[in-house]
């Protein structure tokens, strides 16, 4: 490949296209935040319903507490002999004030405030358990006792989830578009203005592709230019995001962390951008000129 | 080298500005291209650099039917040309010394030799001190020495220059006559359109006479007076070098003449 030729006016001249990198700036934030709100959501999220997937909580809310002891041991006694329950354990007092804490607040759970027993139980990935069963041995004892395997709370969630998955994927296909349109505009417009630059450089011999190559390596720089201003937003935004939500959400969610893999990804958005900012130039001006036949 | 068969061109849907035009140019050839204003030499030649397709006829440059080259092949052919375009053509935002390094620059040349291969040019046309100036800054005389020396500086095999001396003095018309007479020596074909009958009469070439779209050849040396009625219907055209002329009056009806770029 042969060295660009510069023939082109400066880009500070370019009126056309000199607010573009700010352009691709905007576009470049927007998708990174669609991009980096996806991955986190998929990862953070994704965790953390896997980590309850395996769960079951078990409710005795039996409202006299020395029958409510003894449902509670019948309970543990029953789960511990079903093949398939790794573990049972009854949630003590602190940590069942810890669970209201973000309704009620902190020092208002009182001793005198009926509060059902809470037992989590760690169910083995490998057995499948039968629920219906359990839950008919568990009526059994009582009542007032409650399996909840969480999975159509999970369900909805989950679905819920994607929902937001694809969205934000959306707005990232639509950002593409967008961006490509924009490239486009961008360079009929540079095109247009050195019409007769163009049209000596062909007198003069130039190729087609010698054209494409000044155009394509000042929309690369576009791209990156843009990439990496809009990058930074995106961090800045992300950063204080997160900041904010861990002050909000002490304890109630896990917040999701700043994941290192996928910032490692960010980091090649502009280079995304400036690779797709190129090639939209370099085939809109071989497109263009092809036509000038 | 260039080969004109009944070359019939005209301007999107006007009528004709050329007719019926048939000549030979040889290898090593000079003409003076001459005629009256609008009577159709820029026309002509923005034939002959490749900036037009004819309506009709057949034209061949380089032992290639340039009518009907593919897009693709325009480059080559056009590197091989030489053009001080009437109204230069100089890229405003570049200097002098980079307007002329183009077109060697765009066949590949390497950067430092370049550099030195066009101050030396552009010194000798007189322009020294204006290396690094952009066309605006330029006088007319000035900024047609840059258009000369660009279309010089790759010593093309043919040479077109329009009016390449209508806006410098006697003595810098001269040099400049003198620069297109040295390169034609070496072998550049060249044709040179011009107003000026004394440079003409002194370099003493064939002219290729256009009056209203029409070609007449004029030897060197021959009297304009001794030409037949320009006006006249039967003197439509006359012939050279290549032994037939084709007067088809009725043949297909022309099309518009493409711009080629
Ligand atoms: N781009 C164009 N579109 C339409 N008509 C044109 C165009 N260029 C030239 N013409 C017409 O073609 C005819 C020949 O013009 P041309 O420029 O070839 O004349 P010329 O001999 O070079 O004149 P001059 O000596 O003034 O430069 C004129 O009638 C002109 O009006
Ligand atoms: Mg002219």
């Amino acid at each position: 490949m042969t060295k660009a030729i510069h023939f082109l006016p400066d880009e500070k001249n370019h009126e056309a296209t000199r607010l573009l990198p700010y352009v691709m700036a905007v576009m470049v934030y927007l998708s990174a935040l669609a991009l980096m709100g996806s991955m986190m959501l998929h990862k953070g999220f994704g965790d953390w319903t896997q980590s309850l997937s395996n769960r079951l909580t078990v409710q005795v809310t039996t409202a006299d507490q020395e029958t409510r002891e003894t449902q509670v041991r019948q309970v543990m006694q029953l789960l511990r002999n079903t093949p398939g329950i790794e573990h049972v354990r009854k949630l003590n007092e602190v940590e069942i004030e810890q669970l209201l804490e973000p309704w009620l607040g902190a020092g208002n759970v009182t001793s005198d405030l009926p509060v059902p027993d809470i037992l989590d139980v760690t169910v083995s990935r490998a057995l499948k358990i039968n629920l219906d069963a359990l839950n008919a041995q568990i009526s059994k004892i009582s009542g007032n006792i409650h399996l909840d395997d969480h999975q159509q709370w999970l369900g909805r969630f989950l679905r819920l989830m994607d929902m937001v998955e694809y969205t934000a994927l959306g707005i990232l296909l639509l950002v593409v578009m967008a961006t490509i349109c924009m490239v486009i505009f961008g360079t009929k417009a540079g095109m247009a203005e050195n019409r007769e630059t163009i049209a000596i450089m062909h007198h003069l011999g130039a190729q087609d592709s010698m054209v494409a190559r000044a155009y394509q390596n000042r929309f690369m720089v576009y791209g990156l230019k843009g990439g990496v201003i809009g990058l930074l937003l995106a961090f800045v935004t992300l950063i204080s995001l997160i900041y904010l939500s861990r002050d909000l959400a002490s304890g109630l969610v896990k917040v999701p962390e700043l994941p290192m893999f996928e910032v490692g990804i960010l980091l090649v958005v502009p280079i995304i951008a400036a690779a797709i900012s190129m090639l939209t130039a370099r085939i809109t001006v071989m497109r263009d000129l092809r036509r000038m036949v | 080298m260039i080969h004109f068969d009944n070359i019939g061109m005209r301007y999107g849907m006007g009528s004709e500005v050329l007719k019926d035009i048939s000549f030979n140019l040889k290898p090593g050839s000079l003409h003076f291209l001459t005629g009256p204003s609008g009577a159709g030499k820029t026309s002509l030649l923005k034939l002959m650099y490749l900036a037009q397709r004819p309506s009709r006829g057949k034209i061949t440059m380089f032992n290639e039917d340039v009518t009907a080259a593919k897009r693709e092949n325009l480059p080559k052919l056009r590197r091989r040309i030489g053009v001080v375009f009437q109204d230069f053509r100089l890229l405003d935002h570049l200097t002098a010394v980079e307007n002329v390094a183009l077109p060697l620059r765009i066949s590949g040349g390497k950067g430092a030799e370049i550099e030195e291969h066009v101050e030396e040019l552009l010194t000798w046309v007189g322009l020294k001190g204006r290396m690094k100036s952009r066309p605006p800054t330029l006088s007319g005389g000035e900024k047609q020495r840059v258009a000369i020396a660009r279309a010089v500086i790759k010593r093309p095999d043919i040479l077109l220059a329009d009016e390449p001396t209508g806006n410098v003095d006697p003595a810098i018309a001269k040099r400049i006559m003198h620069l297109f007479v040295e390169l034609n020596k070496l072998g550049t074909t060249t044709v040179i359109a011009t107003h000026d009958m004394s440079l003409v009469e002194e370099i003493g070439s064939d002219r290729l006479h256009l009056q209203e779209g029409r070609l007449h050849m004029i030897r060197a040396g021959e009297n304009v007076s001794n030409l037949p009625n320009l006006n006249e219907e039967k003197f439509d055209s006359l012939e050279f070098d290549s032994g037939k002329l084709d007067q088809n009056e009725f043949g297909p009806k022309p099309i518009a003449g493409d711009d080629m770029l």
